[in-house]
C-alpha cells in the first residue's frame, strides 16, 4: 500500500497535507489522519499499518481499525492510494 | 503511549480542500513554486504575459550557484511541486540539470514549454529524469492560427515534439491561449490535444498585458464570442470525460484575483532574477530569493496579501482593466 504516483505528503503544525500534483487538488490532514498516511509512507499493508497504529495508540475496542480502513477508503476512492 | 487523539469522522479527517478557516498562513511553507527560470525565447509570442522573446534574458538573472541555493531551499522546505517556464524554459543552459536535482529531490516538476526543443533525446531524458508532466502552448489547430500567435514558431514543430513526448511516455498538457484569429478552432484544439495524448487541457481568457497590450487588437474577444467559446469546452469538457480532462476559466481577471485576496493559493511565483511575485497577475514583489530565505518570503507573503495597496489595486481593476499593462512596474511590499 503507498499513496499514488503524483500525491506529495507534508507534515504542517496542524497535522499535513496531501496534494494531488495532476489535479493540483490539496487535501488537508488532521494529526489523526496525518498519523495513519505516516504510517502508509513507512511501509506495509493494512494489517500492519493497523498494528503499529495499535500499538502506539489507545483507544476502544476496534475504534482504530474502523477508522483507518475508513480514512483508508477514503483516500483510494479519491484516488490518494493504492494497493 | 499516546493516546489517539479523537475518532475523526473522515470528512473531518480528511477533507477535500484546504478549508476557509485553514489559509495559507497555517502551512510552513509554499506548496508550489512556479518558478520561470528565464525571460529568453526563440518565439516572441503575440499575447506573452512575459513580454518575452529572442534576446530578452533578464541581465540580472541567476547564475548557477544561486539557481542551486533556491532549488536547495524548496527542496529544504519540502516544496512538493514545482514548475518551470520562461520565456522558453528548455533554453535555460542549466535545465537538465535543474530538472534532476529537483527529482532525484523528490519533489514533483512540470515543465511548460512551446514545444519547439522536444527532440526524442530529450523527452527520452525528461522521462528517465521523472518528469511529472509537460505543458505545451498550442494555439491552433493549423499553421495558419498557430503560426500567427507564436510568432517566430512552427506548429508543425511543436506537433513533432508532442509526439515525441508521447512515444516517451511523458505525461502531456495542453495549453490554449484564445484570440480574435483562432477562438473558432477551440473544439478542434481539444480534439488534437486528445489525439496527441494529452491528459489534461487548460484555457481562459487572454489577459491584456505583456505583449498583448501592442497586439490587442488582433486577441481581443468579444463577450459574445467568449460565450461561445466557453460553450463549445462545456461540451467537450463532458465528451472527454473520464479521458482527458479539459479545465477552463470562464471567469474574468478581476473575479479571480477578489477571489484571491480572500483566499490566496500557497503558490510563489519566482522570476528569473529571483524576485518572487504573489501572483503572477499583479505587479506586487513580495521577497527576493537572492538575498532573503524562503521562510522570510513566506511570511512576507502572507503580509502581502493583506497589504490594502493590493486590495487597492484590485478593486481598481474594476473601473480601468488596462491597468493590468503595468504589471511588469514591480512595487515592493
Amino acid at each position: 500500500m503507498r499513496l499514488t504516483k503524483f500525491v506529495k505528503f507534508r507534515e504542517e503544525k496542524f497535522g499535513g497535507v496531501l496534494f494531488e500534483t495532476r489535479s493540483e487538488k490539496v487535501f488537508t490532514l488532521n494529526p489523526t489522519a496525518t498519523a495513519v498516511v505516516r504510517e502508509v509512507q513507512a511501509g506495509g499493508d493494512e494489517r500492519e499499518i493497523i498494528m503499529r497504529l495499535q500499538d502506539r495508540f489507545h483507544a476502544p475496542d476496534g475504534a482504530i481499525e474502523r477508522e483507518v480502513l475508513a480514512l483508508m477508503a477514503d483516500l483510494r476512492q479519491k484516488g490518494l492510494l493504492e494497493d | 503511549m499516546t493516546r489517539l487523539a479523537t475518532v475523526p469522522e473522515t470528512d473531518q479527517s480528511l477533507r477535500a480542500a484546504i478549508p476557509p478557516t485553514s489559509g495559507t498562513e497555517d502551512l510552513s511553507a509554499p506548496l508550489y513554486v512556479a518558478w520561470q527560470i528565464t525571460n529568453e525565447c526563440n518565439l516572441a509570442c503575440l499575447h506573452c504575459i512575459e513580454e518575452s522573446g529572442p534576446g530578452k534574458a533578464f541581465r540580472d538573472e541567476l547564475d548557477e550557484t544561486q539557481v542551486f541555493a533556491v532549488l536547495d531551499q524548496l527542496m529544504d522546505h519540502e516544496v512538493p511541486y514545482l514548475s518551470f517556464s520562461g520565456g522558453e524554459p528548455m533554453l535555460h543552459p542549466l535545465f537538465f540539470k535543474m530538472v534532476e536535482h529537483v527529482c532525484t529531490r523528490g519533489a514533483q516538476l512540470k515543465i511548460e514549454t512551446n514545444g519547439h526543443y522536444l527532440t526524442v533525446e530529450n523527452c527520452e531524458r525528461m522521462k528517465a529524469l521523472g518528469v511529472k508532466a509537460v505543458q505545451v502552448s498550442l494555439d491552433g489547430a493549423s499553421s495558419q492560427t498557430f503560426n500567427r500567435m507564436r510568432v517566430r514558431g512552427n506548429f508543425d514543430v511543436t506537433v513533432d515534439g508532442l509526439h515525441n513526448l508521447r512515444d516517451a511516455g511523458v505525461p502531456v498538457e495542453i495549453n490554449f491561449s484564445p484570440a480574435r484569429f483562432n477562438a473558432h478552432e477551440i473544439g478542434a484544439v481539444v480534439d488534437l490535444a486528445y489525439e496527441l495524448g494529452a491528459f489534461s487541457f487548460y484555457t481562459g481568457r487572454t489577459m491584456f498585458t505583456g505583449n498583448a497590450v501592442k497586439a490587442w487588437r488582433h486577441l481581443e474577444l468579444s463577450n459574445d464570442r467568449y460565450d461561445a467559446f466557453f460553450d463549445i469546452l462545456r461540451a467537450k469538457a463532458v465528451e472527454y470525460r473520464g479521458r482527458m480532462r479539459v479545465y477552463f476559466h470562464e471567469a474574468g481577471l478581476l473575479e479571480e484575483l477578489r477571489y484571491r485576496l480572500q483566499h490566496p493559493a500557497a503558490l510563489l511565483i519566482v522570476l528569473p532574477n529571483g524576485l518572487v511575485k504573489i501572483i503572477n497577475a499583479l505587479p506586487f514583489v513580495c521577497g527576493d530569493l537572492r538575498c532573503q530565505s524562503l521562510e522570510e518570503i513566506w511570511a512576507n507573503f502572507q503580509r502581502a496579501w493583506k497589504d490594502p495597496r493590493v486590495a487597492k489595486f484590485v478593486e481598481d481593476l474594476a473601473s480601468d482593466p488596462s491597468k493590468t499593462k503595468t504589471l511588469h512596474e514591480w512595487v515592493y511590499l
